[in-house]
């Protein structure tokens, strides 16, 4: 009996043991696996897609054309490139913005005050808001002729805006959607991490005389930057793929003149509504691969702050 | 921290400038909700109108609005918790090793559009025939989150210094002991932070329901689709399943919100 | 164990075992076997889809199967059969299709299942009651692939105050069109005298009677692209000149029949071109501020007469990967029976059945002027409203274009040859 129960106890302590050894594995590996699983597949057959005309139906015979489909969009200046240049410079100006505005609100939440709590419940209503809801909502109220904003701008003389109607007022127009929608997010990130900051360095700073600009500056930014840069990623890919709010914005091709169309949406026309699939492919790649640079400079960064 | 009159002041107007900004829309869109389609376009009964229950009673008749909430709730609630399950120990383990190429892997299923996905994986799914039941939408919507609370929780695991793990060493405990019974603990808001929004992301998401669930397992997006008609934009209806939509995630935030800041305590035990 | 981990802990278990049940029954509810009792229909939203919902009850009783129903609107619905088909799905039965939108795609990639031999068996259905054109449309290589179940035509919606104000009698050509909406326009400031659908790829179906109406078509007899052909030319000019000229002040190029219809009816609009089968938007009291003085009339008529389309917009197919054909044909039967396309018409649905039209009590719910509209359109009514390809998506944007460039006031003609170029592309690559 005895014997017994020390075996077992000697079990599990070497079961401890190796579980502690290889935590690193343990720990990582379920989530990893799953991750890879149920990515393996749609890679591979996207990336094959993209080799071969597939067209009409992914079903149908389809021949091997190896790299013609990419010749042929990284050589189209009627879609492919404008595409690009409205991705990149949608996902500047609303990262920018959310940065900026997310912090600021972070930095007005940190310390604790009365009525915390309703701020915080309405900082997490444009978040919680269905999308899709949003951007019908957000078309009604900057329609032209009816919507609320126009009227408003008329009634103290300012001349009616066409907004999302207008060819070059509808890209900024859904940057201030997106913005208002996501800033929440940013700002929930930071507060955590503002929240999760020591205080003795700003309290030695403070001590020592320190204005708030300083202590911002030079040392809460700076323990802060982990968290900034997480926000960065999370927020800078999500912006990367905006999808709902476009499309309930201009619907499908991003409006008579693409005047919304991103490389998400371009793909997403390509694939739906033109049923090439190889082509769609072939964009969903090289889509891929400019946000995974993107990030590459990123995480450089993160690696340079964790040492 | 002593905080100067003039700071409060300014913050607090700043406040109530930020709160009737990200207010305001949602406001008109719930008043709308309350009008009819006709009232709903007319400018001059913005505020004074007729409130009207149709548009609720329309949503509440027509669609299944029940069910769609509670497959939402299930779907929403188990893929965060199992995203919490497999990723809270993975961001550690990435934080402490500094694993990057592995931690990329994972930010890459959050690359990946969406739409690169839907083909394959109905197809899979199809065969497995999992297609229509809530498994197959609980794994897409982890598939969504994982990344997020690897990358949250990761950024907060960065932050608390090794010195605590050690003095759990110190004390007694197996590595594997100081993550759960020190770590974890401490990381309290970071897990808030990231489930609350993992779990509207969930909630929120509209592709991977439409093409995957069965018509029991829809989820509520889907619901609200089914008002924009061939024969009219309902739009009183549609923000009328708008608001029922966000009322259940709201309360819920409501009763969550102060674990977001959680993280006072882990600052108590540094200090 | 903390508070917050034990809890996620207990969620998860909870969830998944939660999960596990409804799974369950999921999986077993689903019929694989040939000749499952349930059939799955699929089915965007529409009237039509709302008529029939009600009807179903009583059909399952009669026959003893069960209906599942799959409701969408039309982009979702799209999307849906777009990844379904494509991977072959066996769980759709029943689809409600756009025979011109996806109708020539679908039978291409055999999505089809041939209805021909079952169409043809039941003398009491009777296929030879649907009219040519509709049935042409869901009709692949000779066989029978879809049954029409609504049918449109384009019309004209006016406003009887504004037009009795400004003492006009209703426009029978383009040119009083023009002139009266010239008219309207100039005494009433803040109304506009036309408008329609703006946006490139929504508005080819609308413009498409301009076209033929000016006397001419999206391609020749040769099936060579025929749009910067001088009748289409002037076609363009004109549509684009209405909008710009006497449409509303900063108006959007996104414009699809939601938003046009809003215009008209707040009251914004003095005359519309739009498809008839969305007349309920205008005359419902709860939806229009000028419900009780719209009117109908026919097309007006360019210099080839009046020539709008007259289009079967949806119809019913079966899927060829369902393992329940026959109970999914009964269903068809069924809902495209003279007696529910009969009940069909009197909710506001036209339909495909020339007995039904021959049948007055048919159109008795329908405003006088637009029956007598209607009439008048399926006579000389042009059997498409778009161009008749596989790519249907890539032609309309291809042939859109110059619609809303003539909007935007620019020079019709470069658009048309850059349009010409581009949707003969698109018949190049067309698949036999």
């Amino acid at each position: 009996m005895t014997s017994a129960v020390t075996t077992r106890a000697a079990q599990r302590d070497a079961l401890s043991h190796w579980a502690n050894k290889h935590r690193r594995w343990l720990f990582a590996l379920p989530a990893m696996t799953f991750i890879v699983c149920l990515i393996a597949f749609p890679v591979v057959w996207t990336a094959w897609l993209s080799l071969t005309d597939a067209s009409g139906s992914v079903r149908a015979e389809s021949t091997f054309v190896g790299l013609k489909n990419y010749g042929d969009i990284l050589t189209d200046t009627h879609r492919f490139w404008p595409a690009v240049g409205r991705t990149i410079s949608f996902t500047v100006v609303v990262l920018f913005f959310e940065m900026l505005f997310g912090l600021g609100i972070a930095l007005l939440l940190w310390r604790p005050f009365r009525g915390e709590k309703w701020v915080r419940i309405a900082i997490l209503m444009p978040l919680v808001a269905t999308p899709v809801a949003v951007g019908m909502m957000w078309r009604l109220i900057f329609d032209p002729s009816i919507g609320p904003v126009n009227r408003l701008l008329v009634a103290v003389g300012i001349p009616a805006q066409p907004w999302l109607a207008g060819e070059f007022t509808a890209l900024p127009t859904t940057m201030f959607m997106d913005i208002w929608q996501w800033t929440p997010m940013v700002t929930l990130i930071l507060l955590a991490g503002l929240t999760s900051l020591s205080d003795e360095p700003q309290e030695a700073a403070r001590v020592d005389g320190a204005s708030g600009w300083q202590t911002l500056r030079w040392i809460t930014l700076p323990m802060l930057r982990p968290t900034l840069i997480v926000a960065l990623l999370l927020r800078g890919i999500d912006a990367l793929k905006t999808f709902d709010i476009l499309i309930a914005a201009k619907g499908k091709g991003g409006g008579s003149f693409n005047e919304v169309e991103t490389l998400n949406l371009y793909a997403y026309g390509l694939s739906f509504d033109y049923n090439e699939y190889a082509l769609s492919s072939t964009v969903l790649i090289l889509f891929f691969v400019i946000i995974v640079t993107c990030i590459f400079l990123l995480t450089r960064k993160r690696e340079e702050s964790a040492s | 921290m002593i905080q100067s009159r003039r700071y409060k002041v300014f913050r607090f107007t700043m406040l109530v400038l930020v709160v009737l900004f990200l207010v305001l829309p949602i406001v008109w869109m719930v008043l709308a909700a309350f009008k009819t389609n006709v009232d709903i376009y007319d400018v001059a009964k913005t505020i004074a109108f007729m409130p009207t229950l149709e548009n609720f009673t329309k949503v509440f008749a027509q669609g299944n609005f029940g069910a769609y909430i509670i497959n939402s709730s299930v779907v929403a609630l188990s893929a965060t918790a199992a995203s919490l399950v497999l990723g809270v120990p993975a961001a550690f383990a990435m934080s402490r090793f500094v694993m990057n190429k592995s931690a990329l892997v994972v930010l890459m299923a959050r690359v990946i559009p969406g739409i690169s996905l839907l083909v394959p994986w109905y197809y899979i799914f199809s065969n497995l025939r999992l297609v229509g039941s809530l498994w197959v939408l609980i794994l897409s919507h982890m598939f969504v989150s994982l990344p997020l609370i690897v990358y949250i929780m990761m950024g907060f695991f960065d932050g608390l210094p090794l010195e605590i793990e050690e003095s759990g060493l110190v004390d007694g405990l197996t590595h594997i002991g100081a993550f759960w019974h020190l770590m974890v603990p401490l990381s309290r808001g970071g897990m808030a932070t990231a489930g609350i929004l993992s779990f509207i992301f969930s909630w929120n998401n509209f592709m991977f329901a439409l093409v995957l669930s069965g018509s029991s397992t829809k989820t509520l997006p889907v619901a609200i689709y089914d008002f924009i008609g061939y024969a009219s934009i309902d739009w009183g209806a549609l923000m009328a399943a708008s608001t029922v939509v966000t009322v259940p995630i709201m309360v819920i935030a409501l009763f969550t919100q102060r674990y977001i800041v959680a993280g006072l305590t882990a600052g108590a035990t540094k200090g | 164990m903390s508070m917050v981990s034990r809890r996620a802990v207990l969620a998860a278990a909870g969830g998944l075992v939660a999960a596990a049940t409804v799974g369950c029954s999921a999986n077993t509810g689903g019929g694989d076997s040939g000749g499952s009792t349930t059939v799955k229909v699929t089915m965007a939203n529409h009237v039509w889809t709302e008529n029939v919902k009600k009807a179903i009850p009583e059909f399952e009783k009669a026959s003893g199967l069960k209906i599942e129903i799959t409701q969408l609107a039309e982009d979702q619905l799209s999307d849906q059969y777009n990844v379904k088909l494509n991977a072959g799905t066996s769980e759709i039965d029943v689809m409600m299709y756009r025979p011109l939108q996806e109708g020539r795609l679908f039978a291409q990639n055999k999505y089809f299942a041939d209805l021909t031999s079952k169409a043809k068996a039941d003398a009491t259905w009777n296929l030879a009651d649907f009219q040519a054109a509709p049935i042409a449309a869901t009709t692949y290589q000779g066989k029978v692939v879809g049954v029409p179940i609504i049918t449109e035509r384009e019309v004209l919606y006016y406003r009887k105050d504004l037009l009795q104000k400004a003492g006009l009698s209703v426009p029978k050509t383009l040119d009083e069109l023009q002139a009266a909406a010239k008219a309207i326009k100039a005494a009433n400031p803040d109304v506009a005298g036309f408008v329609a659908r703006t946006s490139k790829s929504p508005a080819v179906t609308q413009f498409s009677s301009f076209l033929y109406s000016m006397g001419g078509d999206w391609v020749d007899a040769s099936g060579k692209a025929a749009v910067n052909s001088d009748a289409a030319k002037k076609a363009y000019a004109f549509y684009g000149g209405l909008i710009k000229n006497y449409g509303p002040a900063n108006v959007s190029t996104d414009m699809s029949w939601p938003e046009a219809m809003a215009i008209f009816t707040q009251g914004k609009a003095a005359f519309y071109t739009e498809a008839d089968s969305l007349y309920k938007n205008a005359t419902d009291p709860a939806k229009s501020k000028v419900a009780d003085t719209v009117g109908f009339a026919v097309f007006p008529a360019g210099p080839a007469g009046s020539k709008p389309y007259n289009i079967p917009s949806w119809a019913l197919g079966i899927n060829d990967a369902s393992k329940n054909q026959a109970n999914a044909w009964k269903f068809i039967l069924w809902a495209t029976s003279k007696e529910q396309t009969l009940a069909q018409q009197k909710g506001g649905i036209p339909g495909a059945r020339t007995s039904v039209w021959a049948d007055a009590d048919g159109t008795s719910s329908y405003p006088k002027d637009l029956a007598e509209a209607i009439a008048a359109s399926t006579k000389g009514g042009v059997d498409h409203d778009r161009p008749i390809v596989a790519q249907v998506v890539k032609a309309r944007e291809a042939v859109g274009q110059p619609i809303v460039d003539s909007i935007k006031g620019s020079d019709v003609t470069a658009s048309v040859e850059t349009a010409v170029k581009a949707f003969q592309a698109v018949l190049d690559t067309e698949k036999k």
